[in-house]
Parts: structure tokens; C-alpha cells; sequence
């Protein structure tokens, strides 16, 4: 089937090229609804790091880091925790994925999980460590503890699948298999 | 998974990556040193979402204790036993306290106390919840429309659940208790009746039960202490119920709160402004400003003779308030003899 960006006129091209960035915000904007299922007992995953993970492997050029810096920062206005952290931990797993791009794109099947996970668990790290040398600056703070961030990677690679799929059809019928197809 | 498409082999933004990381971690150190632009902006979004997390809420609210109420289905009879002894045991202390009140009234009256400060309440409604690694907050549909302000503590039926940090036009968002930013000036009573309170920090971590943190460092707590705001500061009122203390199995003490803010619906958000002390001026005496009836004048002094006199003079020195007992010196021992 035809993409819209291979078929359609340069203006709808560039419409398809925005995508994966309106995507990222549009996942932001449903993982931060401020409602808690579950009584709050575990934390909403962090879904705007798929479509980061996946186009950085499949459409780097749609994804730009630019693209990952504006996911991160929607993440930290919404997610209501320190300022910059998910920024700086959002553009950092996208350097990480976009320098290992042939090792995380080679994965298929359950292993393509753990590379995502492996990913997931990069952003989480980042962040816990970021927010843990902001604790340090304070007088008196606590350390953030390890339980609630290891819990949100567990819910966002439990995630990971059924957003990819959805993701990965957005990509079939509106993006392009790739920058040489445009 | 990634590999069933035609992958492009380069991205074409190396260089941006290097200035991206830059802009980040700059956005972290802007974030430490000037949080107050992403606050408005979290306040402007949530004002935006309230009316759509207000229609979300109900359904949401329902599947909730859909899913709650799963497990309780095999311990209802149970729960309905306790539930029951539990009421009869408070319907004494019911009327206990009626009584112990008229008396604290009654005292009150006879020692001409100072009243405690009244307070407006502006009662919310809790319109969305976010338990994240590094946040734990609520959302409430009252901001400074309401008169909702940053600072105020926010209270449901059984104890205080946080304090507001950041006010909308329409909304506000509350700190939990648990939450690791949060600090509270708390007063540790003694369950058995021991004379005398403690003073404490109490201190989110992010998990169920916050950690206090004696000021005394020799002061003994006991499990079942109960932890109320100490209003030191002037920001929160004394007195609201927080909690009670709980042993660690760290050897540490920790607080189990009255309220569970994950269940609570509505709640009051409490204006309570302490009005300002008034400071003495500056030249005043401490036993004026204390209320105390000034003393005599002190005696002129004794003029110095211009020829030098043959002993020292000892000048009386004007006691103002009551002196602490001092050696004294050698010479007017001297000239006392």
C-alpha cells in the first residue's frame, strides 16, 4: 500500500514527516493524564520513549534528536517531576540507540523486547541519577528511592508491544518504510 | 521487530546530538535554579485539561473501586465484625471527648487563652492523581479563582493529605505527605501520657509511611505517638492530625498517616494566615516588650572630680531586668572593705 509521504503532495509530505514527533507528544499527553488506575499502586509507563526507540531505528531523520528533546521536555512539563530530567534522559537514550542503531534494529521477536527494555532501562537510569545528584545539591534531602523507577520500566516495557503495534501501523499507512522511498 | 522495514542508514542530525545533550542538561540546571517557569506552564496545562479529567474522572473513579472491591468480596463478613466492634469502641470515645471538650472550653474561659486562629476552608474535588518515580501529587479542581494558594494544607475527613505547591486559575496541584520533596514541622505527643511533646521533621521518601526526623535527638518515641503539625513557621495551623508513629524495620521511626490520599474525593484546602507578630522597636527594653512594668530610673551618675580622686568611684549600674550573678571585682571588693 502506497504511504501518504510517497504519494501525496509535498505539503502532505511534510505533514507525514511531523508524525512521529505528534506522535511522541500525543503519547506523552495519554501517559500524563493525571488519573491512577489501580488506587496509584503502580506508575503510568512511559510511553513516549516507543515511538522515540522505534523511529530513531526505523526514520532517523524524522526523529531528529530535536524531535527527542521536544518528547522530553512535554514529559517533564506533565509528568510534574524536576524540570529537565526525562529531557536529558530522553536524549540520551537517543544517542545511546542512534550510535547502536545496527545492533537494537538486528533484534527481532522477544529479543527486540529486551533491546528495548535494555533502552527503557538506560532512560530510567538516567533519570534516577540526575534526580539523585539534584537530592545531593539540597540540604537534607533523601535519595529517590529505587522501587517506583523500576517499577515505571517494568510498565513501559509491559507496554512496549501494544504501542509498537500501533505505532508501527501509524508508520505503515502515514510514514514510509524509509528516507529513500520519499 | 524494527527490522521488517527498510531502515535508513544515517541520520542526517550527528552534529544537533552534541548541542541537544548541551540544551538538556542546561535545561536541568535552569529547572534547579528557576523551577517556577515549568511551574506555570504544568498550571496553565492543567487548567486546560481540568474540564476534560472532570468528565474522565467518574468512570475512571468507578473502575477503581470495581477493581478494589474484588478482593474485599471474601473478607466482607469479616470486615463487618471489626467494622462494628470498631464503631462501639468509638462511640465511647465519643462522648468521652464531648466531655473532655466542655472542659478544655471551660479552662479556656477561667485562663483567659488565647483563641485559636480561625480559618476559612475551601472544599475541593479531587480530579486526578499521578503516582510518578520522583512525584506524588493530586490534582483539585480549585485554584486562585478559589482563593486556593501555594502553601495551604490540604485535609480530608481523617487528617491532613499535603499542601498545595502550585495554584491555576481553576486548579491546583498538592505535594502528598509522601512525597520526597515534602517537609513538615511536626509535634509528636506521647500516647502514654508522658508530660512533654517532641518536635520533628516529617519526611516524604515516596513511600507509605514518611520518616521523621527527631530534633532531640535523645528524645524516645513508642509506636502509637500520635504526629500532629506543630505550625512552627507559620504556615500550616498546629494541631491538624497527621498520623501515628510506627517503628522501622530499620530501627528508624516512621509515621502511618490517618489520611490515604489515594481514595480520598473531595477535601478542604485551609486558609489559615497567621497574623504577623508585631516587633518591639528597636530601642525597647526586653522587659518592656515582655509587658513588665518598668523600673526605677537609675541614679544620675556621679560626676568625676577633675582633680584625681584618691579611691575609685564605683557608679551603680541601673538593673533592668533580673541580673545574673556575677564575681566581682577585685578593686570594689576592695573599696567595699
Amino acid at each position: 500500500m502506497a504511504t501518504l509521504e510517497r504519494v501525496a503532495q509535498p505539503r502532505l509530505r511534510f505533514l507525514a514527516g511531523l508524525v512521529p514527533l505528534a506522535c511522541g507528544l500525543l503519547a506523552v499527553l495519554i501517559a500524563n493524564i493525571p488519573l491512577a488506575l489501580l488506587g496509584g499502586a503502580v506508575p503510568p509507563p512511559l510511553l513516549a520513549l516507543v515511538p522515540v526507540y522505534f523511529w530513531c531505528l526505523v526514520r532517523p531523520d524524522l526523529m531528529s534528536p530535536a524531535a527527542a528533546l521536544a518528547i522530553g521536555f512535554a514529559e517533564d512539563v506533565l509528568s510534574g517531576g524536576p524540570p529537565g530530567v526525562w529531557t536529558l534522559a530522553f536524549v540520551l537514550t537517543y544517542a545511546l540507540v542512534a550510535r547502536q542503531r545496527d545492533s537494537f534494529a538486528g533484534l527481532s521477536g522477544a529479543v527486540a523486547v529486551m533491546g528495548f527494555a535494555a533502552a527503557a532501562a538506560f532512560a530510567c537510569a538516567i533519570a534516577w541519577f540526575t534526580v539523585a545528584g539534584l537530592a545531593l545539591l539540597t540540604a537534607g534531602a533523601h535519595l529517590p528511592p529505587l522501587g517506583p523507577i523500576v517499577s515505571e520500566l517494568a510498565m513501559t516495557v509491559l507496554f512496549y508491544v501494544p504501542t509498537a503495534l500501533v505505532i508501527g501501523w501509524i508508520h505503515h499507512r502515514l510514514v514510509g518504510a524509509s528516507r529513500g522511498d520519499i | 521487530m524494527a527490522n521488517a522495514w527498510k531502515i535508513a542508514r544515517k541520520s542526517n542530525a550527528q552534529l544537533p546530538l552534541v548541542i541537544v545533550i548541551a540544551l538538556a542538561v542546561v535545561l536541568v540546571l535552569l529547572g534547579k535554579a528557576q523551577s517556577g517557569l515549568f511551574d506555570k506552564a504544568r498550571a496553565h496545562v492543567t487548567d486546560w485539561m481540568a474540564p476534560a479529567l472532570e468528565k474522565v474522572r467518574a468512570p475512571v473513579a468507578g473502575f477503581d473501586r470495581w477493581v478494589g472491591s474484588i478482593g474485599e468480596i471474601f473478607t466482607v463478613y469479616e470486615q463487618n465484625l471489626k467494622l462494628k466492634e470498631e464503631n462501639a469502641r468509638l462511640r465511647q470515645w465519643r462522648n468521652v471527648a464531648i466531655v473532655l471538650q466542655g472542659r478544655v472550653g471551660r479552662y479556656q474561659t477561667l485562663l483567659h487563652a488565647v483563641p485559636d486562629p480561625k480559618m476559612n476552608a475551601v472544599l475541593a474535588r479531587v480530579i486526578g492523581r499521578a503516582s510518578r518515580p520522583f512525584l506524588q501529587t493530586m490534582i483539585l479542581d480549585a485554584g486562585r479563582d478559589n482563593h486556593a494558594l501555594p502553601g495551604q494544607a490540604v485535609v480530608d475527613a481523617r487528617g491532613m493529605i499535603g499542601r498545595i505547591y502550585l495554584a491555576g486559575s481553576r486548579t491546583s496541584w498538592v505535594i502528598l505527605l509522601t512525597d520526597l520533596n515534602s517537609r513538615i514541622p511536626v509535634t509528636i505527643a506521647a500516647s502514654s501520657g508522658a508530660p512533654g511533646n517532641i518536635q520533628g521533621i516529617m519526611t516524604g521518601d515516596n513511600t507509605a509511611n514518611p520518616t521523621l526526623d527527631m530534633m532531640l535527638h535523645t528524645a524516645t518515641l513508642h509506636a502509637g505517638d500520635q504526629v500532629v503539625s506543630s505550625g512552627d513557621g507559620g504556615l500550616l495551623p498546629a494541631g491538624l492530625p497527621i498520623g501515628t508513629v510506627v517503628a522501622d524495620s530499620q530501627g528508624g521511626w516512621r509515621v502511618a498517616l490517618l489520611a490515604d490520599a489515594a481514595s480520598s474525593q473531595d477535601v478542604e484546602i485551609l486558609n489559615f494566615s497567621k497574623p504577623p507578630e508585631a516587633l518591639p522597636a528597636t530601642a525597647q527594653l526586653p522587659a518592656d516588650a515582655a509587658g513588665l512594668k518598668p523600673m526605677a530610673p537609675p541614679p544620675p551618675p556621679v560626676p568625676v572630680a577633675v582633680t584625681p580622686p584618691p579611691k575609685p568611684v564605683v557608679v551603680p549600674k541601673p538593673i533592668v531586668a533580673a541580673p545574673r550573678p556575677e564575681p566581682a571585682p577585685a578593686d570594689a571588693e576592695d573599696v567595699d572593705r
